[in-house]
């Protein structure tokens, strides 16, 4: 039956997905979000993402790394299709504080009924930018899985820009956390 | 089930059954309960419905989400028990975190209830009338009814693949027009209900309050869709003359308790976790008339009072912040405060610039939680403020 649904799960993805590789090296993400990679990633486009883009390093089901860039006030995150469903839809403001900008974040994750439990929230210094880094655990509810996560997030001049990563907490989240730690700290925020 | 059956199941019942029976019938609302179902031959469709479930029960007994405290799902099932009488040992109660109002009990004895339902009522006497209603679906064997309906067969296929899973991606509206009960299901399972929690002692004028209660939260949402509050509208069509009939019912049905305080003992160290869970479902508007119901009622009202608090800050829409500042402060004002409802003061006093106001209570709240998972940022928050 979980496995029905992840093969439901996976052709609903791949019908409107475009796999496209992420070489190593020096990355821009949006307009003015940087990153260096050690290593290549997968990124997967389908409309229904925007404005997020989703890279992954297992496939899609399992491990996923979403990364924001240049969110603009009142943008509607992940407005359609499978990740959004028919749920609620959460919005940016620019106005926002960072425990607002987290709570809209934990929403997100949240609005397949999955469960989210915040387990740190501390500064941290994204992109150059005086910003937030947390820590999280989640229970997905179309498989069961239970997940470890972490997110990294900035606002600069009224955009936000962020990335969340999480994987079953078991096996690949211990194997890639270090990846995308390293990732996050390379992250630069661009002037323009 | 046909005047027939009913007769033939009456008639196989014991002596005590028939008396209750023809008390019941004085009252206007007759039932006797088949015997207890043998396992059918798994070469029957029937059968292969069973089948299908006991997978499903397997993997739902591995899911991290199903509670695992002994004390809550013994309590459950207990009330199973006294609704289900001679069919005890065949009901296996299964409570599932999730934010919505449902309960599901299918063909081969599997009982789910959802702890947002567990959230939405108020007293034993409602959960119970939920899960007699269940009961009254598997005492009659619906959903073998509903597979052998030529007309609904193929869209029941696709149902049993979704079965458990209502909830997941999107899923509600399939496995609501596949697996909806009809209005004659609806109406018998309603009578048995009311039936078993009467026999049960349970009033059973608590009944309608549960539906009444969920189309007000329905009706709060904007455009809304009950599906997605409650799958249990989405697999139980639940019209307002249910409400009404149900009323009409309890009537002919007087006395029994609510059990207010048993329900409160058992469930009240779930709250918190339950509500954390509610409030991130984003429906502002639905949890603002559940959380108001519930203080309105007397129940857990600091705790309450502090997610109301919660849901008015994080919606904040014009007018939010003072009104979740009011929740806070009475919610920290209260004989047992939670500790979150100083980080909310805190939070909007430093958002309204009241630097003292917001300084003096987020530390009160790191004071009182020193190992809150934010505590390191709000650490932050305190030094900009004192800097
Ligand atoms: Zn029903």
């Amino acid at each position: 039956m979980n496995k029905l649904l992840c093969a439901i799960l996976i052709l609903a993805l791949s019908a409107c997905a475009t796999v496209k590789k992420i070489e190593s090296g020096d990355n821009l993400v949006g307009e003015r979000l940087s990153v260096t990679l050690d290593g290549a990633w997968n990124r997967l486009d389908f409309p229904s993402i925007k404005p997020a883009q989703i890279w992954t390093m297992e496939g899609v089901t399992i491990d996923e790394f979403l990364i924001y860039s240049g969110i603009h006030d009142g943008q509607v995150m992940h407005p359609e299709g499978p990740i959004g469903g028919k749920q609620r839809n959460f919005a940016f403001h620019s106005a926002m504080q960072t425990e607002e900008i987290v709570s809209m974040f934990e929403g997100v994750l949240c609005r397949d009924n999955s469960t989210f439990k915040l387990l740190k929230l501390e500064p941290y210094q994204f992109g150059g930018k005086k910003g937030f880094r947390f820590e999280y655990e989640r229970i997905r509810k179309v498989d069961n899985v239970q997940l470890r996560g972490v997110g990294f997030g900035a606002v600069d001049r009224g955009e936000l820009f962020a990335m969340i990563y999480d994987a079953p907490r078991l096996t690949f989240f211990p194997r890639y956390q270090s990846k995308v730690e390293a990732i996050a700290r390379t992250a630069v925020i661009k002037a323009s | 089930m046909n005047r027939r059956q009913l007769l033939s199941a009456a008639g196989a019942c014991c002596a005590q059954a028939l008396a209750r029976q023809v008390h019941a019938q004085a009252a206007g609302t007759d039932y006797a309960a088949p015997h207890r179902f043998g396992r059918p031959d798994v070469a029957t469709d029937e059968g292969g419905l069973w089948s299908m479930m006991d997978r499903e029960e397997r993997s739902l007994r591995r899911s991290p989400l199903v509670l695992r405290d002994e004390k809550l799902v013994s309590y459950v099932q207990d009330i199973c028990c006294r609704l289900g009488s001679e069919h005890c040992p065949d009901i296996r109660a299964y409570v599932v975190r999730t934010p919505l109002f449902n309960a599901n009990m299918a063909p081969n004895g599997m009982m789910q209830v959802w702890t947002g339902l567990l959230l939405r009522v108020e007293n034993e006497a409602q959960l119970a009338a939920v899960l007699g209603h269940e009961i009254g679906h598997y005492l009659q064997r619906h959903s073998v009814e509903r597979l052998r309906d030529a007309k609904s067969k193929s869209a029941l296929a696709q149902v049993l693949g979704a079965f458990g899973a209502v909830g997941a991606l999107g899923q509600l509206a399939v496995a609501a027009s596949a697996f909806a009960y009809g209005r004659e299901h609806e109406r018998e399972a309603d009578r048995i209900g009311a039936y078993l929690m009467h026999q049960a002692g349970y009033d059973v004028a608590e009944s309608a309050k549960v539906w009444s209660n969920l189309l007000q939260e329905v009706k709060a949402r904007e455009g809304g869709d009950p599906a997605q509050t409650a799958s249990l509208f989405a697999t139980h069509p639940a019209p307002p003359e249910r409400q009404a009939d149900l009323e009409q019912i309890a009537k002919s049905l007087p006395g029994g308790s609510t059990g207010d305080d048993a329900f409160a003992e058992r469930t009240r160290r779930f709250l918190d976790d339950w509500l954390q869970d509610e409030v991130k479902r984003g429906q502002y508007a639905e949890s603002l008339v559940l959380l108001t119901r519930h203080i309105d009622h007397g129940k857990a009202r600091e705790l309450m009072t502090y997610y109301r608090g919660e849901v008015h800050r994080l919606r904040g829409e014009a007018g939010d912040q003072a009104l979740a500042l009011a929740d806070y402060q009475a919610a920290a004002a209260s004989l047992d405060p939670p500790a979150a409802a100083f980080r909310g003061i805190g939070l909007i006093s430093r958002q309204q610039g009241q630097r003292s106001e917001a300084v003096e209570a987020l530390t009160h709240y790191l004071d009182l939680a020193p190992d809150a998972p934010d505590a390191a940022f709000i650490k932050t928050y305190l030094a900009e403020l004192t800097s």
